[in-house]
């Protein structure tokens, strides 16, 4: 029975059009982004990073490069946003409508219910990860004719590394993966708010608020020792995998952590959801 | 089939039902009537555990709402004032989805339901097409999958057209006598609940003033009508004697303490009036529910 909820859920989730509006924007701005690595002066850019690290544009100017660029840019802005404005109307938007009403009148376990909701949630992270990983890759790899060697630069996360063709393929699967697993605690933030009373664009906006400020504080220099208690640092776990040795505890470490931060967001939200009113 | 037992629930600092009780028995259409904001909503919301009681027990079918709510909730269909569905599926998938909260959906009983309240030929459209009569209906639809003992309605003609309401009337009598069905509703809609319930509960602000049958109860139940040669002298002549009272058109009045329509017409006779007709005035819920408001709490009925 509770396999039937959680299809119930994924069919409400996917036959709304609204669910695919995170899959549009990241198509265009896939498309924006390759229209404008392709400006002379953003080459010309580019050639001189490279030169100054003793590369080739030829040897790393790639779709594989391309990719993660993109991914770099997309997922740090739109990811979560996306993400809290779907999980974000999981339980407050029916709310809203009524429907959570017509749902509470059938025998049916709150626990239980929302344990499905919480499903459909993931799946939505890792169906929106994985079809921005593969388009991206696909969108970077047809426009350069090919996936070619991978080159990453990221200053910020202390990242610099130059990868073959099969190693760049493997760390950027591994980065898409560790993506689409670490950004589950955002839709579990935006889920728990969204069991609070709270209308669903609240649930989002504090969602996007709280992801918000954490990145501000990250970036003031007073705060860059404590770079580790913040969530962003490990949200980015997946950018670590593009370091030249893969450093696994650490990156184990943040995926515990976050974990742990996803099931307490459960937690809070499931006592809200099992202990509140429903009343029009 | 329902029993209130001392609910209470506060809103903040607001009392939406206060030390309510009362039972509910099997195979009846049961009224819930009140003001708005008299706690009916809260009421229907508490039987179907939607809002926890702050205090008192709510039992459906014997089995405790909070506490086994599954069992409760397992034979019980509702439909709300406003019937909200998932507007970007189709009516059937949004039977579908609700049914299955409950259990396996039997194709052959969706297919008589759908058949019962008329929507056979748009039940593959989007709901969002429908009108407001059609949501309806499929609201009922949705409510009578899987076969309920129980239909637990909240202003269910709220909206409707005039066809719509007698359409919904006839069905729920149609479901009372047939399928044995026992159906609690709240309305404002004073004619409608006289029509098909035979009990009522009365609330104000959040208190219980009357449950029970409602005919022949309270003050309405004291109300006559006669029918006399020299009318008007009648009715002042009673009136003076203190044994009628409260006299409208129609030679329709009330009844004194302790008076019957036996002794009236006695008093009238022996007066040299010529009685055409009298009897009791056929109860009329309006005059009930005003009588019973006015009067304040608790009534019990039978």
């Amino acid at each position: 029975m509770f396999a039937k909820h959680a299809r119930n859920e994924l069919l409400k989730l996917f036959a709304r059009r609204r669910t695919y509006i995170g899959f549009g924007v990241f198509l265009a701005v896939e498309a924006i982004i390759l229209a404008l690595l392709n400006m002379d002066v953003v080459l010309a850019a580019f050639g001189t990073l490279l030169a100054n690290n003793g590369l080739q544009i030829s040897d790393c100017y790639t779709g594989l490069t391309l990719a993660t660029f993109i991914n770099f840019f997309t997922v740090t802005m739109l990811f979560g946003l996306y993400l809290a404005l779907v999980a974000g109307d999981m339980v407050a938007k029916e709310v809203e409508d009524g429907t959570m009403r017509m749902v509470l009148s059938r025998p049916v376990a709150r626990l239980g219910l929302l344990a499905a909701k919480a499903i459909a949630c993931a799946t939505y992270t890792l169906a929106l990860g994985a079809f921005i990983g593969a388009t991206t890759l696909l969108a970077a790899c047809l426009y350069m004719r090919g996936v070619g060697n991978l080159m990453v630069f990221g200053p910020t996360q202390r990242v610099f590394a130059v990868f073959g063709p099969s190693e760049g393929l493997w760390r950027y699967a591994l980065s898409v993966a560790l993506m689409c697993v670490s950004y589950q605690l955002v839709s579990a933030i935006a889920l728990m708010l969204s069991c609070f009373k709270i209308r669903p664009a609240a649930a989002t906006v504090v969602t996007v608020t709280v992801l918000s400020v954490d990145l501000a504080l990250r970036n003031i220099p007073f705060f860059q020792p404590l770079d580790h208690y913040f969530l962003g640092y490990h949200l980015g776990c997946w950018i670590r995998a593009f370091r030249s040795t893969l450093l696994w505890p650490e990156i184990v470490q943040s995926l515990i952590l976050l974990a742990g931060a996803t099931l307490t967001c459960w937690v809070i939200g499931a006592t809200q959801f099992c202990t509140r009113d429903f009343k029009a | 089939m329902i029993s209130l037992q001392g609910i209470t629930k506060r809103f903040g600092r607001r009392i939406a039902v206060d030390n309510v009780s009362f039972e509910v028995p099997r195979g009846v259409i049961f009224g819930l009537l009140g003001h708005n904001g008299a706690g009916k909503s809260t009421l229907i919301g508490a039987l179907l555990g939607q809002v926890f009681p702050d205090r008192g027990r709510v039992l459906v079918g014997g089995h405790d709402v909070v506490r086994h709510r599954g069992a409760a909730l397992a034979r019980v269909g509702a439909i709300f004032e406003a019937s909200s569905f998932y507007d970007y599926l189709s009516g059937e998938t949004n039977i579908r989805i609700l049914c299955e909260y409950s259990g396996p959906v039997d194709e052959t009983e969706l297919r008589d339901v759908v058949r019962l309240v008329g929507l056979e030929s748009r039940i593959g459209d989007r709901v969002g097409t429908y009108s407001h009569g059609m949501r309806q209906r499929l609201a009922l639809a949705q409510a009578l999958l899987p076969r309920p003992d129980l239909l637990i309605l909240d202003e269910p003609t709220e909206g409707l057209d005039p066809e719509g309401m007698h359409e919904t009337r006839n069905l729920l009598l149609r479901l009372n006598r047939q399928w044995g069905l026992t159906i609690f509703f709240s309305s404002h809609l004073l004619a409608e609940v006289q029509q098909l319930c035979s009990h009522v509960a009365v609330l104000r602000s959040g208190r219980l003033l009357f449950a029970g049958r409602w005919h022949g109860v309270g003050p309405a139940a004291s109300a006559f009508s006669f029918r006399a040669d020299r009318q008007s002298e009648a009715e002042s002549a009673l009136a003076s004697a203190g044994i009628a009272l409260d006299f409208a058109s129609g030679g329709r009045g009330r009844l004194a303490p302790g008076q019957t329509v036996h002794t009236v017409a006695r008093w009238l006779i022996e007066r040299g009036f010529e009685i055409e007709h009298i009897g009791p005035a056929d109860t009329d819920l309006e005059a009930f529910y005003l009588d019973m408001i006015r009067q304040g709490p608790s009534h019990e009925g039978r």
